[in-house]
């Protein structure tokens, strides 16, 4: 089946600053496709081009068979968006907005009513639906525009930094209603700069950094490709002969060894779930009992640490920014 | 049409809301009225000067109202909402087209009651005359509205915005046939009367001033003239409104 949405060398240049760098991304339908990148990566720029909001410097994206540029009124048709800044008038209350999304989205009156007042209920908004948009927590702003799309059930629905602002209770809550919109039919791109949120919702995730595209792959893949990723560290009653310590080495999965004491070994290797009984096998037949294992799998900061020689963190710190002016 | 239809009843709303500015503007225009009128028509030579300044006043604030989209849209580019609208399932047509129309309404329905006491004052002889101007009137509002929007996203700076009104509005509003008859235009210099055919100020205040009746001092005899050009003046600003609309927002963002 062809992807729902591909994007084609798409680029977006601001002046002489390439915010997007010829980028190529294909997602599938029904998938949550996460877009994690450090502050500045260009993942909101690559949602404004394929939303139609601006038009690219070079290359396209291809959304639902239409192609940005010479359709984007189709294109459009088939897209929700949250924004990562709330876009909302100041003086509006909270249930004019939603009311009026619900009308240009095309709802019937009646679906209007329900969804409405469903969608304010799910976000904890409906004691708070005659209050304007000024008199709103941030937080509370952030999941007003979250709202919108879960009225609006698009196709492909967007969004942007979903849970920056929104507390921890909030940011489950979100997180589920994500996922009961993806089960609803829709296609969501997500875009993130919080690891955790990408990992636990993503079905794959695509890593940009400096407007380009590091790698792209299943979180589980993209983990795993990290030779040496996993870490198993192994506490022994006594120390470990060598010869037991060159059986294990020469596991093909095993990447590294360190001796931290005599009796304690930490192992980088690769898919431990399977490798690790081969080792305690090894210590079972030599004799050489386990007090305690624990095995850590790499985060995806060890997978962009990985890709970019960076951490997240540093990254954010280098990365250029486009001068405004 | 549906989605024109929704972005209309969105900016007529939201207008009503501006309450303060909307009883500032109508005691302007009382003020004007009530006192410049009846001082400057003691004043000056030609006959009936008060009802041909209260038409010509009327002209100019349903000119300036319709202008006042501009600052919807600065207000929307200030807090991003700009970007939602142009994020949601709805052409760039539909939407300049239903802002332009929503602006052209919101004129009407707020000058109207005012033209209704100038036309009480004026006291009309040929209702169907009126009925025609007025119908000219609502095309010359919303042809303003893409005027106004036109400007305001070429512009994209509030500040400048409000520099080039300060001297637009001297320049549009002195060089039409608002305030005076064409004649004494073309008496000051040739030139000034020659724009002040061109202005659509004049046509409006022609067409105004014929349906209510006023008939001394028109600038076309034939009322066809000011209405074709009316009419072409809205047809071409409401088009390159949408292509100015599209072409200045989309190159990311509003700076
Ligand atoms: N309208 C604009 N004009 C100039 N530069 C811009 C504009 N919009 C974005 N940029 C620049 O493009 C780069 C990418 O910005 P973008 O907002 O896409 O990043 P992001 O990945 O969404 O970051 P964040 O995690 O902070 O939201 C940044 O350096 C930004 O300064
Ligand atoms: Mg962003």
């Amino acid at each position: 089946m062809a992807p729902i949405i591909q994007t084609i060398n798409l680029t977006k240049k601001f002046g002489d600053f390439v915010a997007v760098d010829h980028l190529n991304l294909s997602i599938e339908e029904g998938e949550i496709f996460g877009l994690l990148g450090p502050n500045g990566a260009g993942k909101t720029t690559t949602l404004m081009m394929i939303t139609t909001v601006i038009k690219p410097t070079e290359g396209t994206a291809i959304v639902g068979g239409h192609d940005v540029r010479s359709e984007p009124d189709k294109a459009r048709n088939l897209i929700g968006i949250a924004f990562q800044e709330p876009k909302l008038l100041w003086v509006d209350k909270v249930i004019d907005v939603l009311n009026w999304h619900a009308k240009i989205c095309g709802l019937s009156k009646s679906e209007r009513k329900v969804r409405v007042k469903w969608a304010l209920e799910e976000i904890d908004l409906w004691d708070a639906r005659n209050k304007t948009i000024h008199s709103l927590s941030g937080g509370m702003r952030k999941r007003v525009e979250v709202a919108k799309l879960l009225i609006q059930r698009p196709k492909i629905a967007i969004i942007d930094e979903p849970t920056a602002q929104i507390d921890v209770v909030g940011k489950h809550r979100i997180w589920n209603m994500i996922r009961a919109l993806r089960d609803e039919g829709s296609t969501i791109i997500l875009a993130t700069n919080e690891l955790n949120e990408a990992d636990v919702l993503s079905d794959r995730i695509a890593i940009m950094h400096r407007g380009k595209l590091l790698v792209c792959d299943t979180p589980k893949n993209l983990k795993d490709s990290i030779p040496g990723g996993d870490i198993v560290e192994v506490k022994l009653e006594k120390e470990l002969p060598e010869k037991t310590l060159r059986a294990v080495k020469e596991l093909d999965e095993v990447v590294n060894l360190v001796k931290v004491k005599p009796n304690h070994i930490r192992f980088h290797l690769n898919r431990s779930e399977t490798v690790t009984p081969k080792i305690m096998e090894i210590f079972w037949r030599n004799n050489a009992p386990v007090l305690s294992i624990r095995i850590s799998e790499p985060s995806l900061d060890d997978v962009f640490l990985h890709y970019t020689g960076l951490t997240i963190e540093e990254a954010e710190r280098l990365t250029p920014r486009a001068k405004k002016p | 049409m549906k989605k024109v239809l929704l972005v209309v009843e969105r900016d007529v709303k939201r207008f009503l809301r501006y309450r303060f500015l909307l009883i500032m503007r109508a005691l302007w225009f009382i003020v004007q009225i009530a006192l410049f009128g009846l001082i400057a028509s003691r004043m000056v030579v030609i006959e009936n000067y008060f009802q041909y300044y209260a038409a010509g006043v009327s002209i100019i604030i349903l000119y300036s109202t319709a202008m006042f989209v501009s600052y919807d849209i600065y207000e929307e580019a200030e807090h991003g909402v700009i970007d939602y609208l142009l994020s949601l399932p709805l052409s760039r047509r539909e939407l300049v087209l239903g802002r332009s129309i929503a602006s052209g309404i919101r004129s009407f329905m707020y000058v109207g009651p005012l033209m209704a006491i100038v036309l009480f004052l004026i006291g009309v002889t040929n209702p169907l005359n009126l009925a025609i101007a007025l119908f000219s009137l609502f095309i010359f509002s919303f042809g303003v509205s893409g005027f106004a929007i036109t400007l305001a996203v070429a512009i994209k700076s509030e500040d400048r915005f409000d520099i080039l009104m300060g001297v637009l509005d001297a320049l549009i509003v002195r060089i039409s046939t608002t305030l005076y008859p064409r004649t004494f235009i073309q008496q000051a210099n040739t030139f000034y009367g020659l724009i002040s055919n061109f202005n659509p100020l004049t046509f409006a205040a022609d067409l105004f001033r014929w349906g209510a009746g006023i008939e001394k001092y028109l600038t076309f005899s034939n009322p066809l003239i000011p209405i074709m050009a009316i009419i072409i003046f809205s047809s071409f600003f409401a088009l390159i409104g949408i292509v100015v609309y599209e072409k200045r927002l989309e190159g990311g963002g509003w700076q």
